[in-house]
């Protein structure tokens, strides 16, 4: 379908963002290769600071979702390329009148790539509903270090989720088949954040998720840092947060800090665009 | 002519087969794991019986319970059609289904001593077939119910035993851990009856490309488990 072919009549205006993104390593670093993007979503690149990747951030123009909005994301690098994505502020999905709100991610790395997938929370209003899906494909010898955090009514103000729904699925593939799969299905919010062995009551939640060869060394260096961290299956750390909205944010922060400079070389830092 | 093939086996023998595979006695050594309960002794978060049902209900209808159930009913629908691409996509995403190193190995460990036993006990053909295709990597409940499906065993039935299996080991591991009485055990064990339905049906409704858990919580006693300082318990 032709990108200006005229907007179809509706009643209500939904959003339906789109990017794709596409890394290529050559002779000057890693560079842009593909770019496409649709509103509300807009990348920005921000001059990555010294000793950084190309940096891009993910900015919603609409400022949040509701239900019946879509996005769908897709990073590609290619064989030896490096980038971090993040996003320039919190994503916020607001209070559905029913329908959910749709994100679909789609990373695929090549051989030897490295990706830092890097957003910033995501607030679900209370009665939002969001299905979300994330699919990743590494080649041999990709790195992925991936973070995602959730807080669960709007923690500032005092409020809690008490209705609406969760959907949050992973699916990590690697030259072998499937890594990884993991789901929060999250359909009676309300019993669920408060129930003692569910969620324990905390306002949010957050996973970091690592694909290298250091993923031990790093298991050991969150551990040490309070941090609740396993490994699923050799080469894969995982590490789990649940607790206050900035306490976990914090948490979130030095962890990304620790380990992309433990297993990616790069500086201890967040990328730009996050703030804590 | 389809690829269907239904074993007919009579009731007296579905029972038989069903009580042999879920006996404590079948040696899959079940009773080395506490699913991260033996962390939430030592925190004190599961201290009497009361305590010891919310921790299991979770685990069946939040946590691990839901998944397997789904992944169980998924494995004997494979089975019992002879869909093979079907089944060993039911395996695959069982295998990488993990929460945790300890939970992984609690599931993966289970599913292969599973597998080796029942194809000395009760060897089938295409159960044969689908063991030789994930060799060492057939999660508990995708072996368990691929077997049942290509042994002839109803899936209700099935379901719910594995189900209760899994909750009364849980029950065991608790009188062990909090300490309890074996009567208080049993009492446990009979309150759980409707969990065990519930998670039942839910299993038996669930849809694949939908399935979650909402207890975080389990996952980090689980983990925490890994560095527990004295531990009876392999997860």
């Amino acid at each position: 379908m032709p990108r200006d072919a005229p907007a179809l009549p509706s009643r209500h205006q939904r959003a339906d963002g789109a990017f794709e993104l596409g890394f290529a390593a050559s002779s000057r670093g890693t560079v842009l290769r593909h770019l496409f993007q649709q509103a509300p979503l807009r990348v920005l690149f921000p001059d990555p600071e010294p000793g950084e990747p190309p940096t891009a951030a993910l900015l919603n123009c609409a400022g949040g979702l509701a239900g019946g909005d879509a996005l769908r994301q897709a990073v590609r690098l290619e064989a030896g390329a490096q980038a971090t994505l993040c996003t320039a502020a919190a994503e916020k999905l607001y209070r559905s009148l029913g329908p959910e709100t749709r994100i679909e991610t789609r990373l695929t790395l090549g051989a030897g790539a490295v990706l830092e997938w890097l957003p910033q929370e995501t607030i679900l209003f209370d009665g939002a509903r969001m299905a979300r899906r994330m699919q990743a494909e590494l080649a041999e010898g990709a790195r992925l270090l991936a973070v995602e955090m959730l807080v669960f009514g709007r923690a500032a103000a005092g409020e809690r989720m008490r209705a609406g729904s969760v959907f949050d699925s992973w699916r990590l593939r690697g030259p072998g088949g499937l890594l990884w799969a993991d789901a929060l299905a999250l359909e009676a919010p309300g019993e669920q954040l408060t129930a003692p062995f569910g969620f324990g009551g905390a306002e949010s939640m957050a996973m970091l998720l690592l694909a290298a060869p250091e993923a031990e060394a790093m298991r050991d260096l969150l551990r040490e840092a309070g941090a609740a961290a396993t490994l699923p299956r050799p080469g894969l750390l995982l590490a789990r947060w649940l607790g206050g909205a900035s306490t976990v944010r914090r948490a979130v922060g030095a962890a990304i800090a620790a380990v992309r400079e433990g297993a990616l070389g790069r500086p201890p830092r967040l990328p730009r665009l996050w703030t804590i | 002519m389809t690829a269907m093939t239904t074993t007919t086996i009579t009731e007296g023998a579905a029972l038989y087969r069903l009580l042999a595979w879920l006996s404590p006695a079948y040696p899959v050594g079940a009773y080395t794991y506490s699913h991260g309960l033996e962390t939430a002794v030592e925190d004190g978060v599961v201290r009497d019986r009361a305590s010891l049902l919310d921790y299991i209900r979770t685990v069946l209808l939040a946590g691990a319970g839901r998944v397997d159930g789904a992944l169980l009913a998924a494995a004997w629908r494979g089975a019992v059609a002879g869909d093979d691409p079907a089944l060993d996509e039911v395996a695959e995403l069982a295998a990488a289904w993990r929460g945790s190193a300890e939970l992984a190995l609690e599931t993966m460990a289970q599913g292969t001593a599973f597998t080796s036993v029942t194809q000395s006990a009760w060897p089938e053909a295409r159960f044969a077939a689908f063991a030789a295709r994930h060799p060492r990597n057939l999660a508990h409940p995708v072996a368990f119910g691929a077997a049942a499906g290509f042994g002839g065993l109803p899936l209700r039935p099935a379901l719910t035993g594995w189900l209760a299996a899994f909750a009364a080991n849980l029950v065991s591991a608790g009188v062990r851990l909090v300490p309890l009485g074996q009567t208080d055990g049993q009492i446990a064990t009979a309150a759980l009856h409707p969990i065990v339905e519930q998670a039942t049906d839910a299993a038996l409704a669930a849809d694949l490309d939908r399935l979650g858990t909402a207890a975080p919580a389990l996952d980090l006693f689980s983990m925490r488990h890994e560095t527990q300082y004295t531990r009876l318990f392999r997860s």
